[in-house]
């Protein structure tokens, strides 16, 4: 007995070395070498060089982590951004933005752990956040600091603005939802782009003859843009921006492609349970053909040669004009109440968003995410596009005026998340659509009219 | 000599069976360890072969990603202090429970016994607004006080299956001869209780240790996060890279192991004592 | 009673009896509250004060399909773990206290899976199910055969449960062969005297002399199985394929962090405990009534 040391003690030594070993230093954004300073800002000059304040510490939160390609940029504006700050440290947190993220940013402004700058979507996922108060205005920052975000666009600002009609971010770049393809592999089974659905389905069952995945999409992680490019193909540009209180039959249609598609095998063999960077990954390694995603996926492909882009073909008895798409602002850096009130952090924090959302950040953005996404200030570039690249800017400049932002901006973010849930379900045929539909559309008119 | 014979056949089918369970519970962590040696590519290739091309790589972005010693720091202080607090409870509330008679007494161990019921998820969500409110989110104690209380029931059931069970003699000699109830308890029963208090200790640590929800929901700072936050973490972001989830769940499993492989004695020690007499 | 004095009682049981009070009663108290509101966070935010709905969650619940799924799921997991952890636990028990050489390795490595954390034994197992490449289908590969979905509809909730009950098969392992220790080794000899078979003296010797610990290890197994929650969250979120593997728990967690709707997963949180002590209860009236 006497020669079995109690664990307790060992575990009292364990933590007690372990103690003594680390210091509590904090642990700060790792900076990733920012001598590739294309991300150069110049908001430390414009605002004078004040490196006389006090010790700051800034808490912020991003939707750029883990491995979205925007994260690289952001750390590099970071990193700049506290060499010519040397006052100011930045605590980040960020995180790739799936619902447990957007619910754990949520859960931190209602108990009081919102951090100083937080970048997050602007839309019907923020409401919560907006009724919280704890966001600034545009207008009451440049009340007092005229330049803020002086490069964005009039129209980007506006395109941004809250569900109260208030507008509190600034936005970087944003988004259009397009179909990617391997182009390679459409040419070597002699397939054309699809621009319709019959032509997305004979892909489709080509590719399914040849041991080809048609199509990389995860129905259990991010169904969410197959969910916007069918009900907006389906119901036509006017239906998919209103917000109707019970589903109309094209919106019904619209999801039950889902069904059509499953049962042609048109998705992985195990769409129900991988999730989506997996299906990325098949796609990226070409045992996949087609992947429906946002333009910002573009600057994680490598292949920018033999990829290429068109907007969603269609499906069938479709309402939409060809070329259609889903795009638009979402999101940006918001300053929130805390920071603004803290005279030693609001200056910190002003700077850091107009070094986040400066023409050269924007650029910055841009060229990262491949020169492809939308851009909320004026950018320029004297590189040649690469094929990647210029099919999007075709697939925006062909839809022109035709496009809307998604309706996962428009609804009450619960209902929108149970529609996503019960993708694999209306796939499968075992839930109706109709049902699905009506259940949200009524459990997000009963919210938004609670308001 | 024929029932000899006979015996030889059933020890060997005895011991097949007995190896068969064995591989299956060392193959699968023989398997992880060695492919997180190996890049990505080749643990898709050929899992089972030992690495072809040897490399740290993983481990290195593993680390890289994260500050994994803090996160272990973290977790270890967290998981001592519940152990601690879980032992001290415990023995005092089970001690009193078998020593002292009173009313309210029946009530007390019900409450002990329906809490063996509770889910930790059945209580988060409250325990997480009160945290809040009094501003610990983010703090290791977050952690900590849901977790003594969640193991406090099973600890305090193995210790008063012991203490029950012991003869009162010893205490009840020191006790005449002057000692208070205190004294008694520090100098006579925890030493007699080393057994039992060791199982209690080990699987509160590893309870502990192990559980990643109340981690989840209670440390929603990145650079706060203990060591299972960590890796899921690293491991839902980047599931798509093999030789980086096998280190991920290499460097959560072999501490674990290697205090196991230490403790181990006591564990059945400790079994013996409390769990099953009680 | 040995010690006269009442007052050190206090000290000795008040701190747990606080501990239980605070961080397990009264939140629970405060969940069956929820229950009653639509909330649209986890705390009342300034603007958005939670809406009294009445019972419209409990009449969600009974005619929720998922939660019938995760109520039968969980049903079944109980079942599985009483005859595979707790069965599989006795009989390598049994084994091993009938050898000599090596027990004390078996015992060690039986209990490996116990140690690990649910959380490294998901991902552990993510890897062995991938369909591409995952270790299984690199095994079927290696005899030419064509990969499988594991997770597939038909198989799905077979593959969560076999780590899901595997891992645990150490604990109880334990606990019986400590149980064993126990019996005197003079009844087994009298048996053997009295050409009693090896296979008999289980059945006639150590089942009944073994039931209290049997016991035990029920209700043990019983309540675990109403908690199984982070291994199958972290091998198939979501209770994917199509929520066929959801148990109670996943479900409850995916209704609370998943969709926020934290009213519902309060609802879902009460019925479980509700089920635990029915469950108990019954299995503790079907013990007496052996007796």
């Amino acid at each position: 007995m006497k020669k079995k040391l109690l664990s307790a003690l060992l575990a009292t030594a364990m933590t007690a070395t372990l103690l003594a070993g680390c210091g509590s230093k904090p642990a700060e954004t790792t900076a990733p070498d920012a001598a590739s300073t294309e991300a150069a800002t110049e908001a430390g000059e414009d605002t004078a060089a004040a490196p006389t304040g006090e010790a700051v510490t800034l808490k912020t939160v991003s939707m750029f982590g883990g491995t979205d390609p925007n994260a690289s940029v952001y750390e590099e504006i970071i990193a700049k951004f506290q060499e010519e700050n040397p006052n100011v440290t930045v605590e980040d947190s960020s995180a790739v933005a799936d619902n447990e993220c957007k619910a754990s940013v949520v859960a931190d402004f209602s108990v009081g752990n919102e951090p100083d700058v937080l970048q997050f979507f602007t839309d019907a996922q923020a409401t919560n956040l907006v009724a919280t108060d704890k966001l600034v205005s545009i207008e009451e920052i440049r009340a007092e600091y005229p330049d803020y975000a002086k490069d964005t666009l009039e129209t980007a600002l506006a395109g941004v603005t809250n569900t109260d009609g208030v507008q509190r971010a600034v936005p970087t770049t944003g988004f259009s939802e397009v179909l990617y393809c391997n182009k390679d592999l459409f040419d070597q089974y002699g397939l054309e782009l699809p621009t319709d659905w019959d032509s997305l389905t004979t892909a489709v069952t080509t590719f399914k003859e040849n041991g080809i995945i048609p199509i990389a999409v995860s129905l259990n992680n991010i169904p969410h843009y197959w969910i916007e490019a069918c009900i907006l193909y389906s119901a036509g540009l006017d239906s998919y921006q209103s917000l109707p209180e019970t589903a109309p039959a094209e919106w019904v249609a619209g999801l039950e492609t889902f069904k059509t598609l499953r049962d042609m095998g048109a998705f992985p063999e195990d769409t129900d349970t991988v999730d989506n960077d997996y299906v990325g990954e098949l796609f990226k390694s070409k045992q996949a053909a087609m992947q429906l995603d946002g333009t910002w996926y573009a600057g994680g492909i490598e292949d920018k040669e033999n990829t290429v882009a068109v907007a969603f073909p269609g499906v069938a008895n479709q309402k939409a004009e060809a070329g259609t798409i889903t795009s638009g602002f979402s999101s940006g850096f918001y300053i929130t109440r805390k920071a603004w009130d803290d005279p030693a952090k609001r200056d910190a924090a002003v700077k850091f968003v107009m070094a986040q959302t400066s023409k050269e950040a924007v650029s910055a953005y841009w060229a990262k995410g491949g020169f492809v996404n939308k851009c909320a200030t004026e950018v320029s570039t004297t590189e040649t596009l690469t094929p990647l690249a210029q099919s999007i800017a075709d697939v925006n400049a062909a839809a022109g005026n035709n496009f809307a932002g998604p309706i996962d901006s428009r609804m009450d973010a619960e209902a929108f998340t149970n529609i996503v849930n019960s993708i694999c379900d209306i796939s499968t045929g075992s839930a109706s659509a109709e049902d699905v539909l009506n259940d949200a559309l009524a459990l997000s008119a009963s919210r938004v009219a609670a308001e | 000599m024929r029932t000899q014979k006979k015996i030889k056949i059933g020890t060997i089918l005895i011991y097949v069976v007995l190896i068969m369970w064995a591989i299956t519970t060392i193959f699968p962590f023989l398997w992880v360890f060695n492919n997180s040696f190996k890049p990505s590519s080749e643990v898709i290739r050929s899992s089972f072969s030992l690495p072809q091309e040897f490399t740290w790589m993983n481990y290195s972005n593993a680390f890289s990603k994260q500050n994994i010693l803090m996160a272990y720091r973290n977790s270890l202080l967290i998981s001592g202090t519940v152990t601690i607090g879980v032992m001290l409870f415990a023995s005092m509330m089970a001690f009193g429970l078998t020593r002292y008679r009173f009313k309210g007494k029946g009530i007390v161990q019900m409450m002990i016994s329906a809490s063996l019921m509770f889910p930790v998820f059945s209580t988060i969500i409250p325990v997480f607004r009160m945290m809040s409110e009094w501003g610990l989110l983010n703090k290791n104690v977050a952690v900590i006080l849901p977790q003594i209380a969640g193991n406090l029931s099973f600890a305090t059931i193995v210790m008063i299956g012991f203490l029950a069970s012991i003869p009162l003699e010893m205490e009840e000699a020191a006790y005449m001869e002057g000692a208070n109830v205190f004294q008694v308890f520090a100098k006579i029963i925890v030493p007699l209780c080393k057994a039992s208090l060791s199982t209690v200790a080990i699987f509160s640590f590893l309870w502990s240790y192990n559980d990643l929800f109340v981690q989840k929901i209670m440390i929603r700072d990145r650079t706060k996060y203990p060591i299972s936050s960590l890796l899921e973490e690293i491991s839902s972001k980047y599931g798509t890279d093999f030789g980086l989830m096998a280190a991920a769940v290499t460097l959560i499993v072999v501490p674990v192991l290697i205090v196991y492989i230490f403790l181990q004695k006591n564990i059945i020690k400790g079994l013996t004592a409390g769990a099953v007499k009680g | 009673m040995l010690y006269k004095k009442k007052w050190p009682l206090l000290i000795f049981v008040l701190p747990g009896i606080l501990f239980m009070l605070i961080f397990l009663y009264i939140p629970f108290i405060e969940n069956i509250k929820n229950s009653f509101y639509d909330m649209t966070s986890i705390v009342s935010m300034p603007g958005l004060e939670p809406k009294y709905i009445g019972i419209d969650n409990y009449k969600t619940l009974f005619t929720d399909p998922k939660v019938k799924i995760a109520i039968l799921n969980s049903l079944k997991m109980m079942v599985l773990t009483v005859v595979f952890e707790v069965g599989l636990g006795f009989i390598l028990a049994v084994l091993v206290s009938n050898i000599k050489r090596g027990a004390q390795i078996f015992r060690t490595v039986y209990f490996f899976p116990v140690v690990i954390s649910a959380t490294a034994l998901g991902l552990l197992f993510k890897l062995f199910y991938n369909y591409n490449g995952g270790m299984l289908n690199q095994l079927l590969a290696s005899f030419g055969k064509e990969p499988v979905n594991w997770l597939k509809p038909e198989l799905a909730f077979i593959m969560v449960c076999i780590p899901t009950l595997w891992s645990y098969v150490g604990f109880y392992f334990v606990i019986m062969l400590t149980g064993l220790s126990d019996i005197s080794d003079d009844i087994y000899e009298a048996a053997d005297i009295d050409g009693c078979s090896k296979f008999k003296q289980v059945f006639y010797i150590t089942l009944p002399m073994m039931k209290t610990v049997i016991c035990t290890c029920i209700t043990l197994a019983l309540t675990g199985a109403l908690k199984v929650f982070d291994l199958p969250w972290v091998m198939v979120p979501k209770g994917a394929p199509q929520g066929l593997t959801h148990f109670l728990g996943t479900y409850m967690y995916q209704s609370t962090f998943g969709v926020n709707n934290f009213d519902y997963g309060s609802t879902i949180a009460i019925m479980i405990v509700v089920l635990g002590v029915v469950v108990s209860k019954v299995v503790n009236l079907m013990i007496k009534e052996r007796d």
